[in-house]
C-alpha cells in the first residue's frame, strides 16, 4: 500500500474507533472539505491544512515533499485542544516539534497521536515515545540546510557595520504581522511578551528598534528549542531570512550546551537548566 | 523637544561612551560600593543598575539599554558557586552565551557586550573592569545612530 493510502486508512481507523477526534493533515489547496464549499488554499504547490473529523472525508488527505507547514502549531488553539485526542500528520521536523512539546508538558499521549510520514515512507500511528525512538534511529542527523549555514558564515565574517546594514534592510521590511509566531508550534504563550504594554518591552510600531527587538527576542525564545522546520520563514510575507537567526541560535545551543531539541520527551529545557562547567570563555 | 531628544540633537565635542552596568545586588553592586568606599577612582561613564540577581537579567533589558542610548552593556554578578539564590548566575551565563551571539550577528559590535563576575570583596576588580571596558567602548566609538537596535526620536 502506498504512503497516502496507508495514511488515509489509519486516519479513518483512528477517527472511527475514537482514538482521535480530529485529524490534522495536508490537502491539495482548493479541495472541497464540504460539498459546495470551496476552500482556497495557499502555500507551496497549493498545499493547505485539512481538519478532518469525519472518517468518510479522509480522502482529502495527501502528503508529499511540498507539505512544509508545521501542523503542530494548531495544537495550542483552544478549539483544537477541546477535540483531543488530535492526530497530526508529521514529517520529521514536525515529529521533533511534537516531542519537544511533550518535553515542555504541552502535549501528552492522551492529547496527541502522531501519524509519522517521511520522504516516500509512512511510519504509521505513533505515540510520543515511539516518535522519539524513530527520530533517534532514523532521523538523528537532521541538519539545517547547507545554504543557510553558508549564509551565516558569510554574514559572521562581515564587520559589525556591515551586519547592522544587512539586518537594518531586512528588519525594515517587517510589518509585525506575527505570521512567524502563528506558524511556529513552539510559540504557544497565551500572552506574548510583544503584546505586553505595561511596561512595553518591545515597541509595537512596525519600524526601527521595535522590529529589531521583536526579531531578535523571538529567535532568543526559540534558542535550544527550534526544530528547524522552517515554517516561520515560509510564512513570512516579507521574505525576512528568519532561519538565519534560528539556525545561529540552534548552532550555539548545540555547541555549548549539547542541545538536541525534540529527540527526547524527558529532556530538560536548554535555557532554564545549566551545568556548573558551561562554556565561560566570554567572562571577564 | 524633550531632554533626551535635545541631547541627541546636540553635536558632541568629544565622544564619551555611555556604559550601562546591570549588576546583582549581592556581589557586584557590593563590589562597586566597596570601590566607592575605598575611594578608588574609576571612569564616570558607567551607569549602574541594581538587580536582585543576574538570573533576573532578561535580554530585553540589554536591548532597552541599547535602544535608550547605551554604547556598551556590562552584566556582572557573583562568581560561580557564590550566587545568593544558588544558581541564578549559572542561568545568566547560559543565556548570555546565546544573546551575545545573536546581538553580534545582528550588528552590535562585540566590543559593546561584556559579562563578568565581580564579588563583594573585589572593589579593585570592579574599578579596573570599568576602566578597561570604557577604553574599549571608546575605541569602538559611538553606537551607530543608524543601528536598528537604537531608538530614534520621532521626526
Amino acid at each position: 500500500m502506498d504512503l497516502i493510502a496507508a495514511l488515509r486508512t489509519d486516519a479513518a481507523a483512528l477517527l472511527s474507533d475514537g482514538r482521535a477526534k480530529l485529524v490534522i493533515g495536508y490537502r491539495a489547496a482548493g479541495e472541497q472539505l464540504r460539498p459546495g464549499v470551496a476552500r482556497p488554499g495557499r502555500g507551496e504547490a497549493g498545499r493547505a491544512p485539512a481538519f478532518v473529523s469525519d472518517p468518510a472525508r479522509v480522502d482529502v488527505l495527501v502528503y508529499d515533499a511540498s507539505c512544509r507547514q508545521n501542523l503542530a502549531s494548531y495544537l495550542r488553539k483552544p478549539e483544537v485542544r477541546s477535540r483531543s485526542p488530535v492526530a497530526v500528520v508529521a514529517p520529521p521536523p514536525v515529529m521533533r516539534s511534537l516531542v519537544l512539546l511533550a518535553a515542555e508538558s504541552q502535549v501528552t499521549d492522551a492529547t496527541v497521536v502522531v501519524l509519522g510520514v517521511g520522504e516516500g515512507v509512512y511510519h504509521g500511528v505513533l505515540d510520543i515515545a515511539q516518535t522519539a525512538a524513530l527520530l533517534r534511529g532514523k532521523y538523528a542527523d537532521l541538519a539545517p540546510s547547507a545554504e543557510v549555514v553558508r549564509e551565516i558564515e558569510r554574514i559572521a565574517a562581515m564587520t559589525a557595520e556591515e551586519r547592522a546594514a544587512f539586518w537594518t534592510a531586512r528588519f525594515a521590511r517587517c510589518t509585525r504581522c506575527y505570521a512567524c509566531r502563528a506558524a511556529c508550534p513552539l510559540c504557544y504563550c497565551t500572552r506574548c511578551i510583544v503584546e505586553k504594554n505595561v511596561p512595553q518591552w518591545i515597541s509595537s510600531a512596525a519600524a526601527g528598534h521595535g522590529n529589531y527587538a521583536w526579531n531578535v527576542i523571538r529567535a532568543f525564545h526559540l534558542a535550544g528549542r527550534c526544530t528547524l522546520c522552517g515554517a516561520c520563514e515560509a510564512a513570512c510575507p516579507q521574505g525576512i531570512p528568519i532561519m538565519l537567526l534560528n539556525v545561529l541560535a540552534a548552532e550555539e545551543a548545540a555547541r555549548d550546551f549539547d542541545a538536541r531539541p525534540g529527540y527526547d520527551p524527558a529532556e530538560k529545557p536548554v535555557i532554564g537548566s545549566f551545568k556548573p562547567d558551561d562554556n565561560d570563555d566570554f567572562v571577564r | 523637544m524633550t531632554e533626551p531628544e535635545r541631547q541627541l540633537a546636540e553635536p558632541v565635542a568629544a565622544f564619551e561612551p555611555r556604559l550601562v552596568a546591570l549588576v546583582c545586588t549581592w556581589c557586584t553592586y557590593a563590589g562597586a560600593d566597596l570601590a566607592g568606599t575605598s575611594r578608588l577612582p574609576y571612569a564616570p561613564n558607567v551607569r549602574i543598575i541594581q538587580f536582585p540577581c543576574t538570573g533576573r537579567i532578561d535580554p530585553l533589558l540589554v536591548l532597552k539599554a541599547f535602544e535608550g542610548g547605551a554604547d556598551g552593556v556590562l552584566v556582572s554578578g557573583c562568581h560561580p558557586g557564590d550566587c545568593h539564590y544558588t544558581s541564578g548566575n549559572y542561568h545568566a551565563r547560559r543565556r548570555w552565551a546565546i544573546v551575545r551571539r545573536l546581538l553580534e550577528f545582528t550588528g552590535i559590535d562585540s566590543r559593546r557586550l561584556y559579562f563578568s563576575w565581580v564579588s563583594a570583596a573585589e572593589g579593585r576588580k570592579f574599578a579596573d573592569l570599568v576602566n578597561e571596558i570604557t577604553q574599549e567602548v571608546r575605541a569602538a566609538g559611538p553606537f551607530e545612530p543608524a543601528n536598528p537596535a537604537r531608538r530614534r526620536p520621532w521626526t
